[in-house]
């Protein structure tokens, strides 16, 4: 591949330079989703300005927007490696937002149940949310390695088993009893994360986001298992021959990876919603992915390109009140992109190969 | 539950299970030519919008059907150039275009809305209903009758699933698989919107942002239950139909196991038939994006 790109620079001097920059195609599918969404608010009879303007200054003006928007960074961040991770091994992860879900309720099960100091309490609760998202990626990871299943069509099914059975579970055996709709008890104060100010007001869960995103690099561009792990990811049989424990290295990417997803939902419900209820979630899990391959090699440019995407969903409310345009909008900002950017990366493969011809 | 039950919960499983089915098809269909079709979640739910604003602003269900058809095709052709000509992997187009399509869908609707009211609210239901089966019921069981018999009983079925298999073997027996793959997707398409048509219109009568709520992928999950056969997929949808006319049911009556359960069934089900049924009767080349050697 890095031969015929060769080619394709040698036919056009001028544009190699931009094209080659590993930033280029995010660059360009950011600009072009952009100019989609422009061109979709002056439909609406908003000027794209006002509408960005909205968008900022309902995600980042003022103490208390900045650290939501912050906030919600984490949970992206987290369920973002849940994807990355796994895929370095050759596995797409779609289940991140069902390993979220029962991590979340697991953490509540943990501080609504079990009494003690609370660093012991808070600890044993982040354990069981990683432990139930890893659980939660058992069955098909087993489905994969044992049988041969396709991944993606399992973790969906997850996906939507876990959502019905944190439904039934807050609806039913942990309901609120005095609440009129589906919702655990909260949890009790001492028992949530500790939140410390440092210009905005945010709690520990961004240490260890930051943390798990710096390890992941670490981890996949400092070390052997890393260059092991692009090996199973890249070609299988290849590093199997050459003594790799193809199936153990995927096992483990995919377990600590839906052990991120699970740590994002017990550090939301821990963090920030403080109770599990219907509908308390919004769609991490799934967001995770776009993010996750914006990244693309660097798994760092995931805590960059997290905080854009926090910033479109914590300002897209004030953005519709202000200007009227859907939140929903933001739907196309986040999905758009990655759209582009894989296309743009196909056309980019494959166009030596057209001129060959 | 009361005298005369049976008939009422029948026919609630089949409003039930319609939508799957048109979708479930598609599934099928597309898979079976090789090209994973997770965007069938996102193209339901513009289907299920445009067949909504055919009948809303030309006053006929059948314009509104054709309409949906219509954005299907468009879409579909869409989704086929990026993951069959460019390609692109096709799992993560499928996804980020659900996301899109989430997105897009919400924004028309609104800016519809701003134009005509009606839009938010019921559509008339739809006429040529014959013992309370809508048209889109017959349809879609004629449908997948015909689709088995096309996919198993005739020549071009036969190369559709030869390139499912092997995409490169199939070009050396001279079929354009590039070509072939886009059509497919692009009619499969057609067919998913037609599932989203099939639930506003045949249905719900109205739209609400994420209409769909994941039936693409329940529609997913039958046509792998079903693998990838057009009869077993359909019954798989009619089984998940009673599922979702179980919960229903279960919670009007507010009484016995919580209905969530119920609507587990589709998902463990499907879990259950790929670990029994492993890699078996899969297509084999599904996924990999053909680029030619």
């Amino acid at each position: 591949m890095q031969a015929k790109s060769g080619t394709a620079m040698m036919l056009n001097s001028y544009g190699k330079r931009f094209w080659d920059l590993p930033v280029a195609v995010p660059v360009l599918s950011l600009l072009l989703s952009f100019l989609v969404v422009a061109v979709m608010a002056v439909i609406f009879g908003v000027s794209p300005g006002t509408l960005l303007g909205a968008l900022f200054e309902g995600a980042l003006k003022g103490r208390f927007a900045m650290a939501s928007t912050v906030k919600e960074t984490i949970p992206l961040a987290l369920a973002s490696l849940a994807v990355y991770l796994p895929y370095r091994a050759g596995f797409f992860n779609i289940g991140g937002q069902g390993q979220l879900q029962v991590g979340a309720i697991s953490a509540m099960v943990v501080v609504l149940n079990v009494s003690g100091p609370p660093l012991m309490v808070v600890t044993l609760a982040v354990l069981a949310a990683m432990m139930a998202g890893l659980l939660a990626v058992v069955v098909p990871l087993l489905l994969k390695i044992k049988r041969g299943a396709s991944e993606v069509t399992t973790t969906i099914m997850m996906n939507f088993a876990c959502i019905q059975l944190v439904n039934a579970l807050i609806t039913g055996a942990m309901k609120d009893a005095s609440a009129f709709f589906g919702t655990t008890l909260p949890a009790p104060e001492q028992y949530r994360l500790p939140e410390f100010t440092l210009g905005v007001t945010v709690h520990i869960g961004i240490f260890i986001a930051l943390l798990l995103v710096a390890g992941t690099y670490w981890l996949t561009s400092r070390t052997t298992f890393g260059v092991r792990l692009k090996a199973v990811g890249s070609k299988p049989s290849v590093a199997e021959a050459s003594g790799i424990a193809v199936k153990k290295m995927i096992a483990l990417a995919v377990l600590g990876g839906a052990a991120c997803a699970g740590l994002a939902g017990g550090i939301q419900a821990l963090g920030v919603v403080y109770r599990v209820a219907e509908g308390w979630s919004k769609g991490w899990g799934f967001t995770g992915i776009p993010i996750a391959f914006l990244a693309g090699k660097n798994s760092l440019a995931i805590i960059p390109i997290a905080f854009m995407f926090a910033i479109l969903e914590t300002g897209a409310r004030y953005m519709q009140f202000m200007t009227g345009v859907p939140a929903a909008l933001i739907f196309v900002f986040q999905g758009l992109p990655v759209l582009v950017f894989v296309s743009l990366n196909a056309w980019r493969s494959s166009k030596p190969n057209k001129i060959e011809r | 539950m009361s005298e005369g039950w049976l008939a009422p919960f029948l026919l609630a499983t089949l409003r039930a299970a319609t939508p799957l089915i048109f979708c479930a098809l598609s599934v099928v269909l597309a898979e079976r030519a090789g090209v994973i079709h997770i965007g069938v979640e996102g193209v339901m739910l513009a289907g299920a919008l445009a067949g909504l604003l055919g009948v809303v602003f030309w006053g006929d269900a059948y314009v509104g059907i054709l309409f949906s058809l219509l954005v299907g095709l468009i879409l579909g052709l869409l989704l086929a150039l990026i993951t069959v000509y460019l390609p692109s992997d096709q799992v993560v187009t499928g996804i980020v275009f659900n996301i899109f399509s989430l997105g897009v869908t919400s924004f028309i609707f609104r800016l519809a809305a701003e134009k005509n009211a009606a839009v938010q609210a019921l559509i008339p239901v739809m006429p040529g209903s014959v013992f309370g089966l809508s048209p889109f019921m017959v349809l879609a069981l004629v449908l997948t009758v015909f689709m088995w018999w096309f996919m198993f009983r005739t020549g071009p079925g036969l190369k559709i699933r030869s390139m499912g298999e092997d995409a490169h073997a199939a070009h050396a027996a001279g079929i354009n698989v590039v070509i072939t793959r886009m059509l497919i997707l692009t009619a499969a398409a057609a067919l998913s919107a037609l599932g989203g048509a099939a639930l506003t219109i045949g249905w719900v009568r109205s739209f609400t942002d994420n209409i769909t709520l994941g039936r693409g992928f329940i529609a997913l999950a039958a046509a792998y239950c079903g693998r990838w056969n057009p009869l077993l997929a359909t019954a798989a949808c009619i089984l998940f139909g009673a599922g979702e006319a179980l919960a229903f049911r279960a919670q009007a009556a507010g009484e016995g196991l919580n209905p969530h359960y119920f609507l587990m069934i589709p998902y463990l089900l499907t879990l259950l038939v790929v670990a029994v049924a492993g890699k078996g009767r899969a297509p084999a080349d599904v996924g990999r994006p053909y680029v030619r050697r």
